[in-house]
């Protein structure tokens, strides 16, 4: 197991003071901080080595796209995939959207299906709400428990139509069927921290629907956990680099190669050509069909080199370091919630969740919790967190959410407690 | 806590014109989309030709000019109903005092300057959508029902 005291001195942020504070970063399912040797390898880049890839013959071009090739070999042995499969976008919401244009436009039709969960970011919901609406294709979305839990079975089934929309909100079993068409699916909740059983519901759903595709939304699962797209069973997956240590502007969208290489691009220019005539265009091979223009080459090695980091790490340590996290949270917050100062939300059971943790403080409207634990020097995110539908579920306007990473200590959580007992007081 | 004056603790625990207008002569609803903030505010224009009926839609038969025009409308009173954090609530909650006697023109010229000067002249720039939710609601009321 890493020593999260060595691990803090990689962090320079982390020596920032706020409010005359010691920084308490908890917000890093937004986007995590960055080590010293992925902002080093993005300033070495541009001291160095700086030139556009692919298309030059001298040193400088070489050394570029070799380092891209570099950095696209390390994302793709992290989560098990080969080289070509893995496409660099922005972010994960571009990844999301390059399957709903490339892929989900040419096969998602009336008829269909799209099968989503109430858990899911805006950027997993949106884009098939957008998709089904133009196709006339139906969205079904599972619900959520009291604990926000996603259910599987025997939930009573309800339909909505808004503006040529249908929607039908129910239990997993009753909504799978040979209509759906696409699974897209988040692997863990940004809000609650809720880890469905991804594994489990791929099989069933291609047990049941042998044509269905998969897309799991991995954004608060890559970071944070071992992922080897081999066995998880999905034929896309998407994710973010910034909140995996990477820099900003970094996304990756993982697909098979049979089905990307079917796939038509969605951003066209240059990069993503075959042969051009005047009359019309081919298009390159993958992955470059879907990387039009110049990539953001630094963040791409800067990613790569976050890579390295928790390879380093291990992402079973990872994963283990956060769950000592979120369980010693839970038992810390557990007792303001039966002093009736604060009510959690999402599962209880460590192994059923991620390191995110929402709460409200009683009485207290979440940006104001906020804005009083930043003046501790604490940063928490406030509000809806890019998911309405499952936050105001819980009939609440907004959450406050702590996220855990590999650089947070219990005594940041011992920390925070103290200081969401003072909350209250200014409004006292 | 340099945002939580003591004023802004006090419009937020007694907020003032907390409430519904019946007889609103407008009614307009604003939130904030990423923090779940919602706020209805009504207000009641004076302008209208004391006396005479009002004809908002203007229908037939009913004199025209008992419409006020647009530069003319002033707030006379303003009520309004929400769910929010101590910053929109007691901003929402000075507004309604203030903006009595405003025209639109009076109304832009305050501005969100005028906002923060209200709020206690500081407010964290990650707060500025909460302390103006109840502005940009009253700034479209001026534009409705022309």
């Amino acid at each position: 197991m890493f020593d999260v005291e060595e691990i803090r001195k990689d962090f320079p942020i982390l020596k920032r003071k706020i409010h005359g504070h010691d920084l308490v970063f908890l917000d890093s399912g937004a986007t995590s901080q960055k080590p010293e040797s992925v902002i080093k390898a993005m300033d070495d880049f541009y001291r160095n080595t700086n030139a556009n890839i692919h298309r030059g013959v001298y040193e400088l071009s070489v050394e570029s796209t070799r380092l891209v090739d570099e950095a696209r070999g390390k994302v793709a042995e992290f989560i098990g995939a080969r080289n070509e499969e893995i496409i660099f976008t922005r972010n994960a919401s571009e990844s999301l959207n390059l399957v709903m244009y490339s892929w989900g436009k040419d096969n998602v039709k009336v008829g269909d299906a799209v099968l989503v969960s109430k858990l899911e970011h805006h950027s997993n919901l949106v884009p098939w709400q957008e998709l089904c609406r133009e196709t006339g294709a139906e969205l079904r979305i599972i619900d959520v428990d009291a604990e926000g839990k996603l259910k599987i079975s025997g939930a009573e089934e309800q339909s909505f139509e808004e503006s040529g929309l249908n929607v039908k909100l129910g239990s997993f079993d009753k909504l799978v069927d040979e209509k759906v068409k696409l699974f897209a699916v988040t692997g863990a909740s940004n809000v609650l921290g809720t880890l469905p059983d991804v594994t489990g519901m791929i099989k069933t759903i291609k047990s049941k629907s042998p044509e269905v595709t998969v897309l799991v939304d991995a954004s608060q699962m890559v970071p944070h956990m071992k992922v080897d797209v081999k066995t998880l069973g999905a034929d896309f997956v998407a994710f973010s680099g910034h909140k995996m240590m990477g820099p900003t502007g970094t996304g990756v969208l993982w697909g098979k190669k049979e089905i990307l290489s079917k796939m038509r691009p969605f951003l066209f220019g240059g990069d993503m050509i075959g042969e051009v005539k005047i009359t019309g265009s081919t298009w390159a091979d993958l992955p470059s069909r879907f990387e039009a223009g110049t990539p953001d080459i630094a963040g791409i090695i800067g990613l790569g080199e976050a890579v390295d980091y928790l390879e380093k790490l291990g992402m079973d340590d990872v994963r283990q370091h956060e769950k000592e996290l979120i369980k010693y949270a839970l038992e810390k917050m557990s007792v303001l919630e039966k002093e009736g100062l604060v009510v959690i939300y999402g599962p209880r059971d460590v192994e059923d969740r991620g390191g995110a943790l929402a709460f409200n403080v009683v009485g207290v409207h979440p940006h104001d919790a906020a804005q009083i634990l930043d003046n501790f020097g604490i940063a928490v995110r406030s509000g809806q967190h890019c998911a309405a539908p499952l936050v105001t579920g819980f009939g609440v306007p907004a959450m406050v959410r702590a996220t855990f990473y590999v650089y947070n200590t219990k005594a940041e959580i011992d920390y925070l407690i103290e200081k969401i007992r003072e909350v209250p007081k200014v409004f006292a | 806590m340099s945002d939580y004056k003591d004023t802004i603790i006090d419009h937020y625990k007694n907020p003032r014109n907390f409430g519904t207008l019946d007889d609103a002569d407008v009614s307009m609803d604003e939130s904030n989309a990423s923090c779940g903030d919602m706020i209805r505010i009504q207000v009641k224009f004076s302008g209208w030709i004391p006396g005479q009926a009002r004809n908002d839609k203007n229908e037939p038969g009913l004199p025209r000019h008992s419409v006020p025009r647009n530069d003319e409308k002033v707030i006379m009173e303003m009520k309004w109903q929400g769910v929010g954090c101590a910053i929109s609530t007691a901003s929402a909650s000075m507004l309604s005092e203030k903006v009595v006697g405003m025209s639109k023109d009076d109304l832009e010229k305050f501005g969100e300057a005028g906002i923060v000067d209200l709020l206690g002249g500081e407010i964290n720039p990650g707060r500025m959508k909460c302390a103006t939710l109840a502005y940009r609601a009253l700034l479209k009321i001026f534009d409705s029902n022309d």
